[in-house]
């Protein structure tokens, strides 16, 4: 299908002689159109485009492109805003990202941000040593989002100087140059950041010796896993014992360092009252919790707006640092802390400019990604697609056994391959080539963790059920080819569509490893054996469509 | 334009909500700017500005080529740039056709700053050097890293100096150790850096870097000596370092006779490193470090896999080609050498008149300048590259009065004592009162009236004016 492309023609513009005319005006037609059914996230927005033209110029009682249920990919709902254009000149093909979603809060091209950016820019863009309305009507909506003691922003471009600044922040605080951070966790990209970052300096100039590592906790690989009886303590007293050795070295710890949701480290859910028992040792150590939110703030996680918020409403970090979703795309970021961190950083004097952060455009930007989020209601359609493609996820780790662990809240979800499923091994070679596969289906989706063997879901909030339900689909699909034909290691080997025996009736060695006949984890019921012999039932969750799902306005 | 607030409201939610060592222009009267276009910028009130500070709206605020080009791109695709992208392959193509032949190699990210750091790891990585040689009154931006070796900064607050930096003297003629009378102040100059490297030699440490502005700007506008950073480039090349090129707020044909501040220098001189910002996006986050292939697969082959989030995104990447588009359309360089030249000749006439300076008065005369420099007695003239002879007419009438009526002022109270406590008849900025008014370095015998630097075809040079005591 040839690709779409809509041409805006450049009009040339000389600078008007009088010095207090205004430019001349840009022509920008917009259409505000009507609330429709449109789906992937992916969609160009010359594929908006395109179908709207095509329906402005079809007339009535013709088709209409854009209704529900002509393309199965659409399923939510989206305003569309379209700029000035030329023809149209067919379909645009398109793919689905499951990732890169990290950038994107609420889908590529949006057009309210987009507005807002072009509106923005058309006014003023210029730095924050002047008072303007846009910064401090960011500053206080997300302080709105915030427990209410984080009600001081400083805004910069990138997570990276976020986390610099936070960095910065906690030392003039406390006094202290020490940090605490996870072992495999990335903080960014900056010379001090990479010091911090153990996934980054492992394999370059090594650890400082003002850098301190605790175990990252993994309750399906870490050293405490979902057996024992409260991980969240054992790793929080592993926090405790680094701590200790620290400071029997003389050493004074300036702040602990995490990502609320470690990504890069393989989507981790940290278990619920670790963050607080840290934060109890390392406050009794003089030090402050920087919690990083630049991967997974601004509702990703569905039940709360900041992924640290799942830790218990008792917690509340000292600095919260936000980027990437923050401007879906836009550079911005930023950090929160509380009056008494920043006064102390005031107290050094030293005055702090961040020549692009808080420019009227970036903050324009920030408020149309939070009006975005809440008109449309992303937090709970991130709760209810999170969930179902959990499901999905789970009935396929039922199937096939090279899917050692799914896990995840939100949109925010890690599937981990294992070679085996004892030793829980990272199927590193296996996962690649499911990312391989995936890309030629064209469906984006990228693999990470110490063993680059996890699968990590992270798609654009609007990712829709649809979307689910097709990536695992070809999941599935390849997942089954592999056992067919790759067979490269012993979970794959292991195939259920080989079972000889109808479910329930398998006898002798067999019985205790076969997932054939007994029940699934948690209570989903394994179908596998059902569906080898062509009993699958249309279970009403695989086959979920918007209106069973309470209505969006 | 309707406001959301209130100037009173939007200062009081900034006391609130917003880091309070964020900084802000005339902290005891601040403006509130909704608007702007060109060279002006316009307050709640609808009033006009003459903006002399803003190099970043380096084509003029709000130009329609760069809203037009970024709203084209964001209606598309925005996007890392892990993905091949036509946008960021052409902007690299151009931004390098503007350099020398070595420099080639493009990494894209947002800020000075990012870009600076990132131009520190690829110096180290080089060679696995670490020491780094920055000059007296550095700025290269807010990161840590930046900070250790920026003495602008870190000798205000309580860091002191990391002992893998090395700080040698700015070279300024007109205020550092050799001046204008000097035989060959840019050997002498360059000197003091090799005599810091052979001593760094000594203690057994080794050199990664010489980092300078082109032009130091925070530092007071220096336009360094011909000839100096050639010889800093033979020394620091002998110690295995590299020399580092911060053009963040020089570049894009500010000079005008170049395109980068560093080709002022001489056609042999080509730094190993150049980093780029501030106004390569006309005011959108964009920055850029520019090396040779060398440097970049040294880098490479250390096994660091290097990824800026949004740097090199299609967005950015069409803003930046449409700032190259403008300069070369519009012939920003030519007027930037034309303008340039006038204001200097205005200036120079005032010069014999008068010997103070007087900023805020040139707020509330609605023309914006900004004061920097150690003793933060350097008027900075860096305007938006569409600067008219008239706005340049404008600011130096403006100028002219101001210190006319200051003058007088101060001969009615020549037999006074003046100290902090005398109330100004006045609204002075703070800071520059303080610093007028108890600069005990100011030499009497020198002469007030010395024009700043004889490369003067550009709008950096200035004068450096004194009070007479």
């Amino acid at each position: 299908m040839p690709s779409a492309r809509g041409q805006v023609s450049p009009r040339s513009v000389s600078a008007p002689t009088d010095s207090a005319a205004p430019w001349p005006p840009v022509s920008a037609r917009r259409l505000t159109l009507w609330p429709c059914d449109s789906g992937s996230s992916a969609l160009p927005a010359d594929f908006f485009f395109l179908r709207i033209q095509l329906r402005l110029s079809v007339a009535k009682g013709n088709t209409c492109m854009m209704n529900k249920g002509e393309n199965t990919s659409i399923a939510s709902t989206m305003w569309l805003t379209i700029g000035a254009g030329g023809s149209p000149v067919g379909l645009a093909e398109w793919s689905q990202p499951c990732d890169g979603g990290g950038p994107l809060a609420v889908g590529h091209c949006h057009p309210l941000v987009v507005q807002a950016a072009h509106e923005q820019n058309q006014v003023l863009n210029t730095n924050s040593r002047y008072l303007h309305d846009n910064i401090v009507d960011y500053a206080q909506r997300l302080s709105e989002t915030l427990p209410e003691k984080l009600c001081v922003f400083y805004f910069l471009n990138s997570g990276s100087e976020a986390n610099d600044l936070a960095l910065r922040l906690a030392r003039q605080y406390t006094g202290h140059q020490d940090v605490v951070v996870l072992d495999h966790a990335y903080h960014g990209h900056l010379s001090s950041l990479i010091d911090i970052s153990p996934y980054k300096f492992r394999y370059l100039d090594g650890q400082k010796e003002w850098v301190h590592v605790a175990p990252l906790p993994d309750t399906y690989r870490g050293p405490y896993r979902e057996d024992h009886p409260n991980p969240a303590m054992a790793y929080a007293n592993e926090v405790k014992r680094v701590v200790s050795n620290a400071q029997e070295k003389g050493r004074k710890i300036a702040a602990f360092f995490v990502e609320s949701l470690p990504s890069v480290g393989g989507q981790i859910i940290p278990p619920a009252g670790y963050f607080s028992h840290v934060a109890e040792h390392i406050h009794r150590a003089g030090g402050v919790f920087v919690a990083d939110e630049i991967q997974v703030g601004f509702g990703r996680v569905g039940k709360h707006f900041w992924a640290f918020q799942l830790q218990g409403e008792d917690f509340v970090p000292d600095i919260v640092t936000m980027g990437k979703s923050i401007g879906n795309g836009h550079p911005v970021a930023c950090v929160a802390t509380t009056q008494a961190v920043s006064r102390a950083f005031e107290a050094t004097g030293i005055e702090y400019f961040n020549t692009f952060g808080g420019s009227p455009v970036s903050c324009a930007v920030g408020l149309a990604v939070l009006d975005v989020l809440e008109k449309e209601q992303l937090q709970t359609h991130a709760t209810c697609v999170g969930s179902f493609l959990m499901e999905l996820l789970r009935q396929q780790k039922a199937k096939h056994p090279i899917i050692g662990d799914v896990r995840g809240v939100g949109l925010f979800i890690g599937v981990d391959l294992v070679k085996d499923e004892a030793t829980r091994m990272p199927a590193t070679q296996e996962a690649d080539y499911v990312v391989t596969r995936l890309k030629e289906n064209y469906i984006l989706l990228s693999a990470d963790g110490p063993g680059r063997n996890i699968l990590k879901f992270k798609p654009p909030m609007c990712f829709s059920l649809d979307n689910a339900q097709h990536v695992v689909t070809k999941l599935d699909a390849i997942l089954t080819d592999m056992e067919e034909k790759v067979r490269s290691c012993e979970t794959l080997r292991l195939q259920p569509s080989s079972v000889k025996h109808p479910p329930g009736k398998c006898t002798g060695e067999e019985r205790s490893r076969c997932t054939n006949c007994n029940p699934g984890e948690k209570g989903i019921p394994d179908i596998r054996g059902q569906m080898a012999w062509g009993l699958a039932p249309p279970l009403s969750y695989r086959t979920r469509r918007p209106e069973d799902f309470p209505e969006r306005p | 334009m309707c406001e959301l607030y209130s100037k009173q409201d939007t200062l009081a939610l900034r006391g609130k909500h917003i880091g309070p060592s964020c900084e802000i222009f005339f902290a005891a009267d601040p403006i509130k700017i909704v608007r702007a276009q060109r060279q002006y910028m316009f307050d709640e009130k609808g009033e006009q500005y003459l903006d002399c500070i803003n190099n970043v709206a380096h084509v003029g605020h709000c130009h329609p080529e760069v809203f037009k080009a970024a709203l084209k791109q964001m209606e598309l695709l925005n996007t890392n740039s892990r993905f091949l992208h036509d946008n960021i392959v052409e902007y690299a193509k151009r931004l390098s056709a503007t350099l020398p032949e070595k420099l080639s190699v493009c990494y894209f990210t947002n800020s000075g700053s990012e870009a600076n750091d990132l131009a520190l790891r690829l110096a180290r990585q080089f060679r696995d050097h670490q020491d780094v040689i920055t000059l007296d009154h550095a700025y290269h931006g807010h990161l840590s890293s930046l900070i250790e070796i920026s003495p602008y900064k870190f000798r205000k607050g309580k860091d002191v100096k990391k002992e893998f930096v090395h700080v040698a003297p700015t070279p300024d003629t007109y205020r550092g150790k050799y001046r204008e009378d000097h035989s060959d102040p840019a050997s002498a100059y360059a000197d003091e850096v090799r005599k810091i490297i052979e001593e760094a030699h000594n203690n057994g440490r080794k050199i990664a870097a010489f980092i300078a502005e082109s032009m130091q700007s925070c530092g007071g506008q220096i336009i360094p000596p011909a000839g100096y950073f050639q010889r800093v480039a033979e020394y620091v090349h002998r110690a295995g370092g590299v020399f580092i090129a911060d053009e963040v707020q020089v570049g894009f044909g500010r000079v005008g006779k170049h395109f980068w501040s560093f080709q002022m220098h001489g056609e042999d001189f080509v730094p190993d490193i150049v980093t780029m910002g501030k106004p390569m996006g006309n005011g959108h986050p964009m920055a850029c470090v520019v090396t040779t292939k060398e440097i970049a697969e040294a880098f490479n082959s250390a096994g660091v896999e290097y990824f800026n989030t949004y740097g090199g995104n299609p967005v950015s990447c069409a803003v930046g080609l449409a700032v190259l588009d403008i300069i070369e359309n519009e012939d920003l360089q030519g007027n930037a050498t034309r303008v340039g030249n006038y204001l200097i000749e205005l200036l120079n006439k005032q010069k014999a008149k008068h010997t103070l300076i007087g900023d805020v008065r040139m707020k509330e005369k609605r023309v914006l300048l900004s004061v920097d420099g150690p003793h933060r007695n350097v008027l900075k003239i860096k305007p938006p590259m569409c600067f008219t002879e008239e706005n340049a007419k404008v600011m130096v009438d403006q100028l002219d009065g101001i210190l006319t009526a200051v003058e007088e002022a101060m001969q009615a109270e020549t037999q006074s004592v003046i100290s902090e406590n005398t109330p100004c008849r006045t609204k002075m900025h703070k800071d520059a009162h303080v610093e007028l008014l108890s600069d005990s370095t100011n030499d009497p015998t020198e002469n007030p009236s010395r024009k700043r630097n004889g490369m003067c075809t550009n709008k950096h040079s200035l004068l450096s004016k004194r009070l007479k005591t």
